[in-house]
């Protein structure tokens, strides 16, 4: 399908005052986003249009354990820009952060799209399972009681933010809460509708407007290969590659020019931030290329170093980002030796020093002993030989 | 004054050379790794990651090579004998080192007065050395994970999968750092707390007189300071 004029989606772009050479524009990065090459624009342009005509494709915004922060993330998709038209296609019929409808009407209007299905889902949050369920009471109930259905109806959920993917940071040690991801939670409950993981904390709103258009219009529903998921579900054109791969302070880097402290010469002269902890080398996303905030800047553009929010795990317990990463001014993370949090060096200069010093006393008994001119005398057989009674 | 003789049969040149290509890999590969932990200077990083990748190359090799040729050349099969048999017989268990692991470890204990019989290599020693081979193929597999250009095969990618991410792979790496580093503090003080023949032998090639033993039975049958 190549891309023509069509006169809906011009009117559609127009009364948002973008021009078709934006849209066009949009489409190329969009497609560089799927991982396929930008001469693929037309054929998102064509879909995207296709979908104009066609009737929205229900879905429903789940929220569990969520800050809202991947919420307020999409919301700043604000200005007109075409993203929001992409948003537009959906016909969100939940959201409870910013639905209109309220109470039993809400639930009502869910209940109804659940007993449907074929909708997609996009979950924001942890799935709390702390205190038989009741750490997340909605509409009166645990929460984790709806949920296998509405994961199980859906023709694709999308686990927006890392929280969704594999607890986050509300998984964080000691996990109260119970909170785990979408995935480990269809896994228990022997639930096979794919999931698209989209980590981050919040999640990048250019990732979901990306996924939209694979699972709605470029045949994901279909064949999913189409996603290309690494092992964690995770789009690879989107989580591919490290942060590092790609950072814009990569050169500083590599020259051996460092932040040690903030408020140095180094640090206003945007030297590389990996001496105060970046973890953008262990951090596979690309927001150095998509960025943030309306593609304005991102986290290590602005100075801070990476904190490693799109690392995710989503089938083991304390994969989540915070227990991965934190401290975040540190290189490594802390590690528990029973009670004790330490670092990586401390343990490994430690052991270093005791096994030196336990050789320097054992050189003291050696000195003592007399041994360190050529060794004891040999022994004139083996003890067990010895002990034998005599040797061969 | 009793400790054997050490001639050049023991560690024949090929040996001589990979012990030193080893050495100098693992305290580039050491020093580089301190510098990727950790840049404690400024200005390093491109030839401190470029050293890093280049002998851990050297350091594979170097090992792979040790290994085969393990099979092929002759050494000694004990300190104070110049009679030799297939190197690889000396690393593995021996007649000679039957018996022998608690009275090596009840002489380091100073439990045991006399200096414990043996084949080559003591039974700890060939412990310790045998464990350097997995040891340096799991730092490889480790440092692998790492390097940008392998990290997204399968076999690493799932490797990293296995312990959890490239964070906790980096922290088994920089601990495995401080495996060798304490191997080698170890292996460096016991080859010489007793005088320096080894050392002279293994880095400079130059024999040492000393006692003399009997192959067959490794027991003490001459030589100087019988
Ligand atoms: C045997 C093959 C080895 C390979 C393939 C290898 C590879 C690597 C790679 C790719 C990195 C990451 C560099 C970067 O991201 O810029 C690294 C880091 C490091 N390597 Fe190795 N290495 C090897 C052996 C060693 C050895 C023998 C030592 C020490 C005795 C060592 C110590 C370190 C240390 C301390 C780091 C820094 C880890 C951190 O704190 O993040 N490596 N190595
Ligand atoms: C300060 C550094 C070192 C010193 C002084 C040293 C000394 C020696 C000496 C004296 C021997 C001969 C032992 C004997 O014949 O009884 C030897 C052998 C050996 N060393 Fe080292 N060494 C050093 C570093 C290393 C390192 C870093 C490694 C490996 C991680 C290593 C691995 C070995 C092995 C495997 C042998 C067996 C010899 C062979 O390959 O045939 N050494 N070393
Ligand atoms: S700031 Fe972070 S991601 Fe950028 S080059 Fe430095 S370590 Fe890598
Ligand atoms: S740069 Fe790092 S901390 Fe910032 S959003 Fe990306 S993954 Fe998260």
């Amino acid at each position: 399908m190549a891309y023509e004029e069509n006169g809906a989606l011009q009117s559609l772009l127009a009364a948002r005052g973008v021009t078709r050479r934006d849209f066009l524009k949009w489409c190329g990065s969009t497609a560089a986003l799927l991982g396929m090459a930008e001469s693929f624009a037309p054929q998102i342009a064509a879909a995207v249009e296709g979908a104009v005509l066609q009737p929205q494709a229900p879905a429903l915004w789940i929220n569990g354990g969520a800050c809202t922060g991947c919420t307020e993330s999409m919301a700043q998709v604000d200005t007109p820009d075409v993203a929001t038209i992409v948003l537009d296609l959906l016909s969100v019929n939940y959201f409870e952060t910013i639905m209109m409808a309220q109470g039993e009407d809400a639930e009502a209007a869910k209940a109804d799209l659940v007993a449907k299905g074929g909708y997609v889902c996009i979950y924001e949050g942890t799935v709390m399972t702390g205190f038989e369920g009741n750490a997340l009471r909605v509409a009166g109930k645990p929460q984790v009681e709806e949920l296998p259905e509405v994961f199980e109806n859906a023709a694709a959920i999308v686990a927006v933010g890392s929280c969704a993917v594999d607890g986050g940071w509300v998984a964080a040690n000691p996990n109260p809460a119970g909170g785990i991801g979408v995935l480990e939670f269809c896994k228990e409950h022997n639930i096979e509708t794919p999931v698209v993981n989209l980590p981050t904390c919040p999640v990048n709103p250019e990732w979901v407007v990306a996924m939209v258009i694979d699972v709605l219009y470029l045949g994901a529903l279909e064949d999913l290969s189409v996603l290309d998921l690494d092992e964690f579900n995770r789009p690879k054109g989107i989580f591919g590659q490290t942060i590092h791969d790609n950072c814009s302070r990569r050169g500083h880097f590599e020259n051996g020019e460092f932040v040690t402290e903030f408020g140095s010469v180094e640090e206003a002269k945007g030297y590389c931030l990996y001496a105060v902890g970046c973890k953008g080398p262990q951090t596979f996303t690309n927001c150095p290329i998509v960025r943030w905030n309306g593609r304005a800047s991102w986290c290590v553009e602005s100075g801070a170093p990476c904190i490693g929010c799109g690392s995710a795990n989503p089938l083991e317990a304390g994969g989540n980002w915070v227990d991965v990463n934190a401290p975040f001014l540190n290189r490594h993370r802390d590690i528990h030796v029973g009670d004790w949090v330490t670092q990586p060096t401390v343990v490994g200069a430690a052991v270093g020093a005791a096994a030196v010093a336990a050789l320097a006393v054992h050189g003291v008994g050696m000195k003592a002993a007399g041994r360190m001119d050529g060794g004891a005398p040999y022994e004139e057989m083996k003890e067990r030989d010895a002990k034998k009674g005599g040797g061969k | 004054m009793a400790h054997p003789a050490h001639y050049r049969e023991a560690h024949p040149m090929v040996f001589v050379l990979t012990h030193w290509i080893n050495l100098i890999s693992m305290v580039s590969l050491a020093f580089s790794g301190f510098y990727i932990h950790y840049p404690f200077f400024s200005g390093f990083m491109g030839v401190a990651r470029g050293m890093h990748f280049f002998f851990m190359y050297v350091l594979v090799v170097n090992l792979t090579f040790r290994i085969i040729a393990a099979f092929f050349v002759k050494s000694a099969v004990v300190n104070g004998s110049r009679q030799q048999d297939t190197d690889i017989k000396n690393w593995l268990p021996q007649e000679a080192n039957r018996g022998q692991m608690i009275p090596w470890l009840k002489y380091y204990l100073f439990l045991k007065k006399d200096h414990p019989l043996g084949a080559k290599y003591g039974v700890l020693q060939k412990i310790a050395y045998i464990a350097t081979v997995p040891l340096t193929y799991v730092m490889m597999w480790t440092g692998f994970s790492l390097y940008g250009p392998y990290m997204n095969h399968p076999w690493f990618e799932s490797s990293l999968a296995l312990v959890g991410g490239p964070m906790n792979m980096r922290i088994i790496h920089y601990f495995m750092m401080w495996v060798f580093i304490i191997f080698t503090a170890i292996h460096a003080y016991l080859a010489n707390v007793e005088g320096f023949a080894p050392s002279r032998l293994i880095f400079a090639w130059k024999e040492s007189e000393g006692l003399e033993f009997d192959p067959k039975t490794g027991k003490v049958v001459g030589g100087k300071g019988h």
